[in-house]
């Protein structure tokens, strides 16, 4: 199968699985107990209120009608083109655009992905090879030591331990939000405050996004570099092993080429795959990062939608996040065939 | 010949002579001519070496200038930072960063909002007819806000306004008695499309009838009832003024990124809204400026410039934010435990208030074991309601022994006749019932447990652990989140349950009514009560609303269909620079009056 064709094969594969996610979702929601209608109601919910609510909220439709409109909203090209994301209904909660809600809070999302995966990347690869070249050495103790307290160490433990430190005593970084409460947001163009900040020429602001971003990323690197940082390690063990190892050291090459060009690549398939898979988890927001620093994103937006019963809300964002993990899923295996020669035979 | 040779000498001597006399002329001419520019080149000299000197001072001149000149321009250049400096402090010193856990719920149309922040929002940047007086004990001080003054009828049906003249919208359009007609007409034609809205749940259908344009500045209201808590309805947001540019009879939506668009309100109020960004169904940043046209800024109000709203998702990182210095002030929702922590940092400042948010008990009337009243009271009797404010709220929240809170007309303490944890009261009324140590009475108690509520769960431990302590009762305690809660309330599945009031209006008619209140589903009623009820509706005489009052508290000891639990307390950390803050019953945070 060509590469091509795999790709769009995996495309295709992409519909029916997201149809049946919706449908287990749609089901799902309507068979908790709870009442959407009934929410709206803090005093008086009589009847002919309750009702007028219900015909508001399109839940006075049989349940198939509901189903058949719902996915019929899904393929509207014309909302698709005039809002620029699809029509995934209205909030039952707060009548807004689902798909706007979502995407509103994505940019915050995917800049808290990027720059934590970067530094998860970072540190963990290193680490890993650091650690693996250093095997059975105090080193390498102290490195497994830092990916398994790393991993098992609370995302909010850390980041208020964080924030008491670089926020309350030695006030270097704000404490939360995307931005300096003291600073107003650079104008949107992207979303990603870091770079709408470089593209609008304010350096100052650049600054202070930076200055919000790192505590949050930081804290979120560190605890998903815990899980690199083990993986680079034993895949890397296992490769230095290997002959075609020795015998790049027997044909004289430099230890740096031999570790980083040849043994690297190889064991970074699966470290690639986890890489992947976290990031896709990422984009679905980070609820415990998210919520300790205030960020804006997607992390507790289906919680606060379940709480509410907002059906529409949380059928859409399931939709949205299995699509990003099909997506990444789709990258992943396209960087396979890219670092790794055989899959592209 | 000699002759001739003479003459001829003569004629030579005398050409000579001549000749001479020109050659001496001629030499003395150009002697004096030599002389004169002799001394012209010597003036000229001495003018050039003046000219030199000169323009060796003209050089040191423009040097000095020169120097003068870069100097004030280092200078200008320094003011101007300076000035820029001072401007920024300015800014600075004239904006307010609040910090907060809230979120306008919904919208910001008084015909459909109908949360806390919410209203808030509306109070700084709309107006009401009348207000309650900031920092007033009772919640019944009003004031004129846009009315002047205001009369009411004998039967308190018909209430006249006179309307403060001068004040404009933006754009300077005249606000007149039309836009109360239309403001109240738009508020009630829209409770049958926005159910869930304010006007709704205050039953505005109910108490209004008519509204009558008098004059330009004249309106009066015709009610279709005796109202005497009526400016408390006025004052609430629901009440605000509307703009009918942006108000048509038809609900509009929240639209992002357009301000004015957003909200149907006149901006009259201190404030106008000029930044309004949310992200996910939830606020990200509210801006609000001082309004120019405000008609009370002879007055000096609002304080300050600029108020920005920076929203945090839980009370741990707001009140780290305020620690930090982040923001200015930090109000709703700080912990009880860290306030009382805070309270010791001198850096900040805290600010107490009173509450007006109440916890009560419902009981499942309908059927055993909670309907018979003794054994209702038996459980009401047993209740330590000490313990939960001191254990769970370490004292920031009140025992309740009335449906009305403290300090407000209506207010008593019936509820002590039973006590608090009075053991003995207990075993004595569900002993000839068959209730003992041997055979205990059982039932299930409700709490919420998604947050609705603040430590729900530590509460009803703490309730479940002193009932029990009176060894005649069981609790099995049960829990939901609060969708699941309201549709058990609904289908009257909880034989008790954990609720709570929030005001719409600080008025005892806006609480009394619990006690039998349909939506509670605790299939309560008493005809007498109700009665008195609306007796004290129908009076504006404080001392018989009072007695009658009491008297719908004294009956509601002896039904117990709702037992009062606690009463919130209320407060805000700011920087020690913050000042103006009124933490009254109202519990309305009045922007305009803060300085810092």
């Amino acid at each position: 199968m060509g590469l091509r064709t795999y790709v769009i094969t995996r495309i295709l594969l992409t519909i029916p699985t997201l149809l049946l996610l919706l449908s287990m979702v749609f089901v799902i929601m309507r068979v908790l107990p709870g009442d959407p209608v009934a929410l709206h109601f803090e005093k008086k919910a009589d009847p002919a209120q309750m009702d007028a609510m219900r015909r508001i909220l399109g839940l006075d439709k049989p349940l198939w009608e509901q189903y058949v409109d719902y996915l019929l909203g899904l393929v509207d090209v014309n909302y698709f083109v005039a809002h620029g994301y699809p029509n995934l209904g209205k909030s039952m909660q707060t009548f807004e655009e689902v798909g706007g809600q979502i995407f509103s809070a994505f940019p915050a999302t995917l800049e808290l992905a990027l720059y934590s995966m970067a530094i998860a990347s970072v540190i963990g690869i290193l680490l890993g090879v650091a650690s693996s070249k250093a095997y059975n050495s105090i080193l390498d103790h102290l490195i497994r030591g830092f990916g398994t307290v790393s991993y098992a160490i609370p995302v909010f433990f850390l980041g208020i331990i964080f924030q008491l430190i670089f926020g309350v005593y030695l006030g270097w970084l704000p404490t939360g939000l995307r931005i300096n409460p003291r600073v107003d947001p650079p104008a949107t163009i992207t979303g990603l405050y870091t770079i709408d900040s470089l593209l609008g020429g304010n350096p100052y602001k650049f600054l202070e996004s930076l200055k919000a971003l790192l505590l949050p990323s930081l804290t979120l690197g560190i605890i998903l570099s815990g899980v690199f940082v083990r993986l680079t390690r034993s895949n890397m063990l296992e490769t230095l092993r290997l002959d075609f190892v020795t015998a790049a050291r027997a044909r004289g090459l430099k230890e740096g080429t031999v570790t980083y060009g040849y043994a690297l690549r190889n064991a970074f398939l699966p470290v690639l795959t986890m890489m992947g898979l976290q990031f896709a988890l990422l984009l679905g927001g980070a609820i415990l990062t998210e919520s300790t620093f205030s960020w804006p994103g997607l992390g507790s937006y289906i919680v606060q939608r379940i709480n509410f019963r907002d059906y529409t809300a949380i059928q859409g964002a399931v939709i949205v996040f299995g699509l990003f993990v099909t997506l990444v899923s789709l990258i992943v295996d396209i960087l396979y065939a890219y670092v790794d020669p055989r899959i592209r035979l | 010949m000699v002759e001739r040779v003479d003459l001829s000498i003569i004629a030579l001597v005398l050409i000579g002579i001549i000749v001479a006399s020109g050659t001496m002329y001629y030499a003395a001419t150009t002697l004096s001519n030599v002389s004169t520019t002799s001394d012209n080149l010597i003036t000229l000299t001495d003018g050039v070496t003046e000219l030199t000197g000169s323009v060796a001072d003209l050089a040191t001149i423009t040097s000095i200038l020169a120097q003068t000149v870069n100097t004030s321009v280092a200078e200008i250049a320094d003011l101007k930072a300076r000035l820029a400096e001072l401007e920024a402090t300015l800014a600075v010193r004239e904006t307010l960063i609040v910090g907060t856990t809230d979120s306008v719920e919904l919208t910001l149309d008084p015909a459909q909002a109908y949360d806390y922040f919410g209203w808030n929002m509306l109070q700084q940047i709309s107006g009401t007819l009348v207000s309650v007086k900031p920092g007033s004990a009772t919640g019944s001080d009003f004031v004129g806000d846009l009315a002047e003054s205001w009369n009411a009828s004998a039967d308190l049906k018909t209430w006249d306004f006179t309307l403060r003249q001068g004040i404009t919208f933006p754009g300077g359009v005249a606000f007149t008695a039309t836009d109360v007609k239309y403001s109240f007409d738009r508020a009630i034609a829209l409770i049958l499309n926005i159910p869930e809205g304010a006007p709704a749940g205050l039953g505005y259908g109910d108490i209004f009838d008519t509204t009558e344009v008098l004059s330009t500045y004249k309106v009066r209201f015709h009610l279709k009832i005796s109202f005497s808590p009526f400016l408390g309805i006025l004052s609430a947001r629901s009440s605000a003024i509307v703009d009918q540019r942006y108000a048509p009879i038809a609900q509009i939506n929240y639209t992002a990124g357009n301000p004015r668009a957003s909200t149907p309100v006149a901006f009259v109020g201190p404030y106008t809204l000029v930044r309004w960004d949310r992200v996910a169904g939830r606020d990200n940043e509210i801006k609000l400026d001082a309004n120019p046209n405000y008609w009370n800024l002879a007055s000096g109000y609002p304080r300050l410039k600029h108020i920005v709203f920076r929203f945090y998702r839980d009370a741990a990182t707001l009140r780290l934010a305020i620690e930090a210095g982040d923001v200015d002030m930090a109000f709703r929702h700080i912990s009880p435990t860290d306030v009382l922590d805070l309270e010791n940092n001198l850096n900040l400042r805290v600010w107490w208030g009173t509450g007006a948010q109440i916890q009560y008990l419902c009981f499942q009337t309908k059927r055993a074991p909670f309907d018979n009243s003794i054994i209702r009271m038996a459980v009401a009797a047993a209740l330590n309601r000490t313990a939960v404010s001191e254990t769970v709220f370490l004292g920031l929240a009140k025992p309740l022994y009335s449906i009305v809170p403290p300090s407000m007309l209506g207010h008593t303490e019936a509820f002590q006749t039973l006590g608090d944890a009075n053991y003995a009261l207990t075993q004595s009324l569900l002993a000839p019932l068959g209730y003992n140590t041997g055979n205990k009475l059982t039932f299930d108690l409700w709490y919420e447990d998604s947050g609705h509520y603040p430590s729900s769960a530590d509460q009803a431990l703490l309730y479940k652990e002193a009932l029990e302590a009176s060894g005649v009762i069981s609790v099995n305690l049960l829990h939901a989140d609060w969708a699941s809660y309201k549709s058990n309330r609904d289908d009257e599945i909880m034989d008790a349950f954990i609720y709570g009031w929030y005001p719409d209006y600080v008025d005892p008619d806006d609480y009394a009514f619990l006690y039998w209140a349909s939506w509670l589903h605790t299939n309560y009623s008493n005809a007498t009560q109700v009665s008195l009820y609306d007796q004290a509706r129908a009076t504006d005489n404080a001392t018989l609303r009072t007695e009658l009052y009491a008297q719908i508290d004294d009956m509601a000891v002896e039904q117990c269909s709702v037992v009062p639990l606690w009463v919130s307390g209320a407060w805000a950390v700011t920087k020690p620079t913050v000042y103006g803050i009124y933490l009254d019953i109202t519990q309305d945070m009045r922007y305009w009056l803060i300085s810092k």
